[in-house]
């Protein structure tokens, strides 16, 4: 037989297979399922709703709020400064740059932690890096940073900062105290304050003939 | 495929043989580099890394460069394509050195001289020169490698330098046949 | 898993010292399908040589399907892999103009390095040319720029504007080529054919 008979019969056969089999569209994950469960099991992600009040009042510029409701929801309300990502656009092409990205500090936050962790644990698999989530989401922000409440009985001096703290947040923030303001703590949260990990970025390779 | 048939007529490769073969180094050039092969691209380092070299001041306020570095990082000539038309050259070279095709000539049809067919070769590549970068590639690096990633780009490209080829060799036929 | 260079499973450089390894294989099946000869490039458009044919569409097909294939294994990933963005007015152009190039001066810059490295002269002109072409169109760029980036299409895969998956294509495709392949052969009995 010549060797385009032979051609012939195996490009056909293997383009009838490709033909017939479903694309492959699928991303792989770069983390094991062993690597993400530790992850989840120290927390490292999730970030008090203190240490991101200081940060919006300082008007830190290393940090992006996303909002990972949806946009009916996020022009009820959102924190200052935020973005709406919902949790059905989450893998769109156009979001890739702001979830993949080496510079900043995405805050992820919902209503309450649940889905705005879901968020987080599939862009830690694809590989993402500096996502995080708001501890307790919305509902727990409300709680102690918009409406502090005084804790009653003997309460430690460290307390009376987050106290203070809270309450001086939540006038900047417009919660519904307003009471004698006391002077801005920035002794809120002692916890090691997670950093921005730089990402090389996974740029395609650069063609150009 | 070294096989000779007759003596002193140096046979080539079989075709669909050396297609798949082909076929198999672009596969790994993507696989590998997540790119596709080509040879204007290092013409192109080249002329960028020695006009810098030559005339610094002008590279740098002159757009076509300025672009250039927007794209690419670091030296034009610590470039993929660089190296490999490097390696082009080598393999071309050992093919032909085992094919005992080594010599230095001149081919054209009997019909021209050698100096048409030098001008022509000129004139030519230049063509080929300038084309190749509007087309974003050559034959290599725009329609062979677009064919393997089913870029509609370097499908069209192909059949401009196709059809564009097939609508001149007319007029051309006396320097071929 | 792939592409190794994109995902940081090798570095720079050995992706480079890859590179020039490739480049060896490249030039090695370039020469031994007989590219290295400006007559029988320029056969494919007198019919009486459709080697190029043959070799160019059998590569691109076979590039492709292992591709697909790659990814389909989840081998490589595809979105990581380079595809090269369309402007459609610039790359009709740009091919016509390579297509003049091509008839006139019986190579393609990859095959011209291939024959100048086995010592024809014609080849070692046409690459002067070729720089010559660079040099004119960098010099000459704002001349050509508003062509350069007329209809800019993005990195465009024609499976998409089709809208059928990738395979499909590949498929219509091959089964375009094999034609081509013997429609070729028919053609090549009909002309008078001498090996270069």
């Amino acid at each position: 037989m010549k060797p385009l008979h032979y051609l012939t019969m195996v490009l056909l056969i293997l383009a009838l297979v490709i033909a017939l089999v479903p694309q492959n569209t699928t991303r792989p994950y770069k983390l094991t399922a062993e690597e993400l469960l530790a992850e989840i099991r120290t927390g490292t992600q999730f970030i008090s709703p203190d240490e991101v009040a200081d940060k919006i009042i300082r008007k830190d510029p290393s940090i992006q709020l996303i909002d990972v409701r949806n946009p009916r929801e996020f022009d009820m309300f959102s924190l200052p400064g935020s973005i709406n990502i919902p949790l059905q656009d989450l893998l769109a092409e156009k979001n890739v740059d702001l979830l993949n990205q080496g510079s900043k500090m995405n805050i992820l936050y919902s209503n309450g932690s649940t889905e705005a962790n879901e968020a987080w644990l599939l862009t830690r698999q694809l590989g993402y890096q500096n996502n995080y989530v708001l501890q307790g989401g919305l509902n727990y922000w409300t709680e102690t940073i918009l409406n502090p409440q005084k804790t009653g009985g003997v309460i430690s001096n460290d307390e009376i900062a987050k106290y203070n703290f809270r309450h001086a947040a939540s006038k900047s923030l417009g919660g519904g105290d307003a009471s004698t303001a006391a002077p801005a703590a920035s002794t809120a949260g002692s916890t090691p304050k997670p950093g921005v990990v730089p990402v090389k970025k996974k740029k395609k390779a650069s063609g150009g003939c | 495929m070294e096989t000779t048939d007759r003596p002193k007529k140096l046979k080539y490769m079989n075709p669909y043989i050396g297609g798949v073969l082909l076929g198999l180094v672009l596969l790994a050039a993507n696989f590998i580099s997540g790119r596709g092969l080509g040879a204007s691209g290092a013409i192109k380092s080249v002329v960028v890394a020695s006009t810098q070299a030559v005339a610094p001041k002008y590279a740098e306020r002159t757009k076509y460069f300025k672009e250039y570095h927007e794209e690419h990082s670091g030296s034009p000539m610590k470039n993929w394509l660089v190296f490999q038309m490097l390696g082009v050259i080598v393999g071309g070279f050992a093919s032909g050195a085992l094919a005992g095709r080594l010599k230095f000539k001149v081919e054209h049809s009997p019909k021209i001289t050698s100096r048409r067919r030098l001008l022509f070769a000129l004139l030519g590549g230049i063509l080929f020169g300038i084309g190749s970068q509007l087309g974003r590639g050559c034959t290599s690096g725009s329609a062979l490698s677009g064919i393997a990633v089913i870029s509609f780009g370097g499908i069209i490209t192909m059949m401009g330098i196709f059809g564009g080829a097939y609508a001149l060799a007319y007029f051309f036929r006396r320097n071929w046949i | 898993m792939g592409p190794l260079a994109v995902n940081d499973i090798i570095s720079p450089n050995t992706n480079f010292l890859l590179a020039f390894i490739i480049g060896i294989a490249f030039g090695l099946v370039l020469e031994q399908s007989g590219f290295s000869s400006s007559r029988k490039l320029a056969g494919l458009f007198y019919g009486y040589d459709m080697v190029v044919l043959k070799v160019f569409f059998t590569g691109g097909v076979t590039a492709m399907l292992g591709l697909l294939f790659f990814s389909l294994f989840g081998w490589v990933d595809l979105n990581l892999v380079y595809v090269n963005p369309t402007f459609l007015a610039s790359a009709i152009v740009g091919g016509l103009i390579m297509g003049a190039g091509f008839i006139m001066g019986g190579f393609c810059p990859g095959t011209s390095f291939c024959g100048a490295a086995i010592g024809k002269l014609d080849a070692m002109i046409f690459i002067v040319g070729l720089f010559i072409g660079v040099y004119i169109f960098a010099f000459g760029y704002p001349m050509f720029e508003t062509l350069y980036k007329a209809t800019p299409m993005g990195a465009q895969k024609i499976s998409t504007m089709l809208d059928i998956s990738d395979g499909v294509f590949a498929l219509i495709l091959v089964v375009v080529a094999l034609g081509m392949f013997y429609a070729a052969e028919w053609v090549e009995k009909r002309f008078p054919r001498e090996e270069y």
